[in-house]
């Protein structure tokens, strides 16, 4: 265990938080190198450790100890354009890393396996270029959350095995700054805080009838990241109109909400596998936005009242994943994936914080053991999020009107490097 | 493992270099172009709106955020030439002085205070000054308090006229008229766009005297002057677009004072008030007294009829009192012993309690002043929306937004604005014209229908970006 402790710290200190939205909505979908080269799949396979968080019940089914890690560098890249036209507005270039951990140990041949695992499952991270139409909604927004998660496995028979972790939500934090709207200047506003622990459950179940076939089923809990004491910082407001900014602090609860995976594995031959994944994610928790604004404890103004709601109402959402791993030698796996995830964002409903609309996604990802212990992993995805129109009359229709009117389209180039050692 | 880590990371960063090419592109998504329009040269006809007037002065911030400006500015985007404005200089950027915002009572009211300093002024009177020239050909031929009535008016553009007219009127042709000004200048720039909203001037002056003062245009002067002005800058083949007259009773100057005023007379139990209505003159039993129920001063819900002036606000807490100042703050000294005696005023008599020293006409535009300014508001767009279509120009129905905006508010990027005093961010201090923010709320607005007559796709601005009522810092 003493090398385990000193991996997480290694990747705590090198690695920076979560990423930008990768998977509808703010949902980050980067479960290890192997699987994203195969475009996320892995609910059906029992490949690599990665497993324990994909299914727990396919962890069971690894026959050597092992750990990896790997770590991802995304690259999101938009265009902005406002309903009224004019110039397009960018992102400042923000690069993020999001990162997994996974060990897992049992006895040969046992039927028990327990790991542990660290990963980034929600996460946003976009800054905007000053000046843009949408500073009143948002400027910047940066939310982390990393999970730790301890797994257990159990083979029931040599065919069927169930797993279940509990998941934690370790460390989270969240930082929102917009503009605020002054009679004849520009203020602003920074909310920053950090979550408190919660949990949640990771539980799954495999089943391979066949040397050539694989199924699984899991489900991931919905973990409510709650702010208690936020900061709240407010910059340059109008003096006649400062009793107007007097909370200093906000509470809010955001949703990371549960998922539903099934996946399918076949293996046609021993150098080919494929896997095909479906993910639900129950997105619909997610109602609303509300800050609650206080100080020395006692609901408190800031902006026009002492809490500021912003609709959410997101709709449940699913997401396709096909990927396909060839090793032509025993040293070398090539890997190749592709994906289509449906947004939970309704017309009307687009926010700066998440540009979203469905998004296609393509991979790919290279793995070469240099040892027989020890291997090395490449992945590369690449996700086109469609171009988004939302316009006035879909902000005044939905009661939306706090966020801006226009078109969104982003690309996310998303390579990562993996490292992984058997024994 | 640290150190593959640390190896790894000028790799990761180069391939990000490698897939900056990745960027989305919406330049051109829509493209921006002029449709069938063509905007090489534009000119702006049109009064105080036009001119970018604001917090009841000219100002050069105010000449700068004008929507015509605006409108050339976005108009460069799509083949628009240079727009020149009768900017008053740097050195003389306050131009007619105008009010600025100080601060607020104790009670929340608005505090402000006419800037003085760095006036564009070269002469005349106290009441009638003159202002520094500007003889050099513009583009925007906005006129301050210019009225549709006035444009075959001889003279108009002397120093017995309109300054602001007299300020742009070339000194070799005194009596030139603005129709003739405008004529000039289209043979002289070849316009090959415009844009008229001339007409407000002809309600206005009439409602915000509160029916005491002014006039209403009789529709045919307003129908036939329309016409000669739409020929004249549509002579040369020019595309445009005709602007028409908002409903004034929305606007802040109406709005803002008596749903306060009603209030304190609800609380203090007061059924009611007397005012003088009209401009016809006589006393007591003349039939122009007029008793105003306190449940029929209009409040910010719409209940009620009566509309009280922003100007009304200092005086109504005399209520009660015998007093001549709200005689004094309209009529000048030398004339006020004779005005009274017209009315049948005594001023020792409790104020707005008794026919015998009755509210002020000027500060109350009532229900039947109001239907008569409704009245002629629809003639008057009639008679434009016809000349506009007649010459198949696009048309701004600024009574339809405004109405609008007075109802619901305007919400821009994530930002609430209303037809508020103060607050609603699109009203200047005068209660009548609009800020920058306002401006550049109209001028997103004509875009619209400019583009929508032309199929041109003009972008439109961002009026957040621009003021509302400017607080003290």
């Amino acid at each position: 265990m003493m090398m385990i402790k000193n991996l997480l710290f290694a990747g705590g200190a090198v690695l920076v938080g979560a990423s930008s939205a990768h998977a509808g909505g703010f949902q980050v979908y980067l479960p290890s190198q192997q699987s994203i080269g195969m475009g996320g799949v892995g609910v059906g396979l029992s490949m690599e450790q990665a497993a324990q968080f994909m299914n727990p019940g396919a962890m069971a089914m690894l026959r050597q100890n092992g750990v990896q890690l790997g770590v991802s560098a995304t690259f999101a890249r938009l265009a902005f354009r406002p309903a009224a036209g004019g110039p397009q507005r960018q992102l400042e270039n923000t690069t993020v890393t999001p990162f997994n951990v996974y060990a897992s140990f049992g006895p040969k041949e046992g039927k028990f396996r327990a790991g542990i695992s660290i990963y980034t499952p929600y996460g946003s991270t976009l800054k905007y270029k000053n000046g843009w139409e949408g500073r009143f909604a948002l400027t910047e927004i940066t939310l982390r959350a990393i999970y730790v998660q301890p797994t257990v496995s159990y083979a029931i028979t040599d065919q069927l095995s169930v797993g279940a972790g509990l998941m934690i939500l370790a460390a989270g934090s969240v930082n929102l700054q917009r503009a605020i709207a002054l009679p004849s200047a520009e203020g602003s506003i920074e909310l920053d805080g950090k979550t408190k622990t919660g949990f949640g459950v990771n539980a799954g179940i495999f089943f391979k009838p066949s040397d050539k076939l694989s199924v699984g089923l899991s489900y991931r809990s919905k973990i409510d990241a709650t702010v208690e004491d936020g900061d709240v910082t407010v910059v340059n407001p109008t003096a006649a109109l400062q009793s107007r900014f007097v909370g200093n602090k906000f509470k809010a609860t955001l949703p990371l909400p549960a998922t539903f995976n099934v996946g399918v594995g076949i293996m046609p031959t021993d150098k080919l596998t494929i896997g095909f994944d479906v993910n639900f994610t129950q997105w619909s928790e997610y109602r609303a936005l509300r800050f609650d604004f206080t100080k020395d404890g006692q609901p408190a103004q800031v902006g026009t009242g002492t809490f500021s709601e912003s609709k959410r109402a997101y709709e449940d959402a699913l997401t396709f994943r096909l990927g396909g791993q060839y090793k032509p030698s025993d040293k070398l796996a090539l890997r190749l994936g592709a994906g289509y995830d449906m947004s939970p964002v309704k017309d009307g409903y687009v926010t700066p914080e998440t540009p979203d609309n469905n998004r296609l996604i393509g991979t790919a990802g290279v793995g070469y053991n240099i040892t027989e212990n020890f291997g090395v992993d490449a992945s590369f995805m690449f996700q086109a999020i469609l171009k988004r129109t939302q316009t006035e009359d879909d902000l005044l229709n939905n009661g939306t009107t706090d966020r801006v009117a226009g078109t969104y389209r982003t690309n996310i180039s998303i390579p990562g490097i993996g490292l992984r050692y058997n024994f | 493992m640290n150190l593959n880590f640390r190896r790894s990371a000028p790799f990761l960063a180069l391939l990000g270099l490698a897939l900056g090419g990745c960027q989305p592109d919406l330049e051109d998504d829509p493209k921006s172009s002029a449709g069938q329009a063509d905007f090489t040269t534009y000119i702006a006809v049109g009064n105080s709106l036009t001119a970018g007037f604001g917090d009841n002065g000219l100002y050069r911030e105010g000449q700068l955020k004008s929507y015509p400006n605006f409108l050339a500015q976005q108009f460069r985007t799509v083949g628009g030439g240079d727009f020149v404005q009768p900017l008053f200089t740097e050195a003389q950027s306050n131009g007619s002085g105008y009010l600025s915002l100080t601060g607020f009572t104790a009670t929340g009211t608005p505090i402000t205070t006419l800037v003085t300093t760095n006036r564009a002024v070269r002469g005349g009177t106290a009441a009638a000054p003159l202002f520094t020239k500007f003889t050099d050909p513009i583009n925007n031929l906005a006129v301050p308090g210019i009225r549709m009535s006035d444009i075959l008016t001889a003279g108009y553009g002397s120093v017995q006229g309109n300054p602001y007219f007299e300020r742009i009127t070339p000194d070799a042709t005194p009596g030139q008229t603005y129709l003739q000004r405008v004529q000039a200048t289209v043979a002289a720039l070849k316009p090959t766009f415009f844009t008229e909203w001339l007409g407000n001037n002809d309600v206005l002056g009439f409602a915000t005297a509160g029916g005491a003062a002014s006039s209403l245009t009789p529709v045919a002067t307003f129908t036939t002057n329309t016409n000669l002005v739409l020929d004249a800058l549509t002579a040369g083949g020019a595309k445009g677009l005709v602007a028409t007259i908002p409903d004034v009773t929305g606007i802040p100057f109406f709005t803002t004072v008596g749903p306060g005023f009603r209030a304190t007379l609800a609380a203090n139990n007061v059924p009611g008030v007397v005012a003088l209505t009209g401009a016809a003159p006589g006393g007591a039993t003349s039939g122009n007294r007029k008793q105003i129920a306190t449940a029929d001063i209009r409040d910010a819900a719409g209940s009620g009829r009566q509309l009280f002036t922003l100007t009304s606000a200092p005086f109504l807490p005399l209520l009660g009192r015998p007093t001549g100042a709200p005689w004094r703050s309209f009529v000048p000294r030398a004339a006020l012993a004779t005005y009274l005696s017209a009315y049948g005023i005594d001023t020792l008599q409790a104020f707005g309690a008794t026919p015998a020293n009755p509210i002020p006409s000027t500060f109350i535009l009532d229900d039947v002043e109001q239907g008569q300014v409704q009245t002629a508001t629809t003639a008057f767009n009639a008679a434009l929306t016809a000349a506009a279509n007649q010459r198949n120009l696009a048309v701004f129905d600024a009574n339809i937004f405004f109405r609008s905006v007075a109802t619901s508010g305007f919400v821009t990027n994530g930002v609430p604005n209303t037809a508020s005093f103060i607050s609603g961010n699109l009203f200047s201090l005068d209660g009548v014209h609009p800020t920058p923010r306002g401006y550049a709320v109209i001028a997103n607005e004509m875009i619209k229908a400019i583009n929508a007559k032309y199929g041109a796709a003009v972008p439109g601005l961002d009026p957040t970006a621009y003021r509302g009522v400017r607080f003290p810092q």
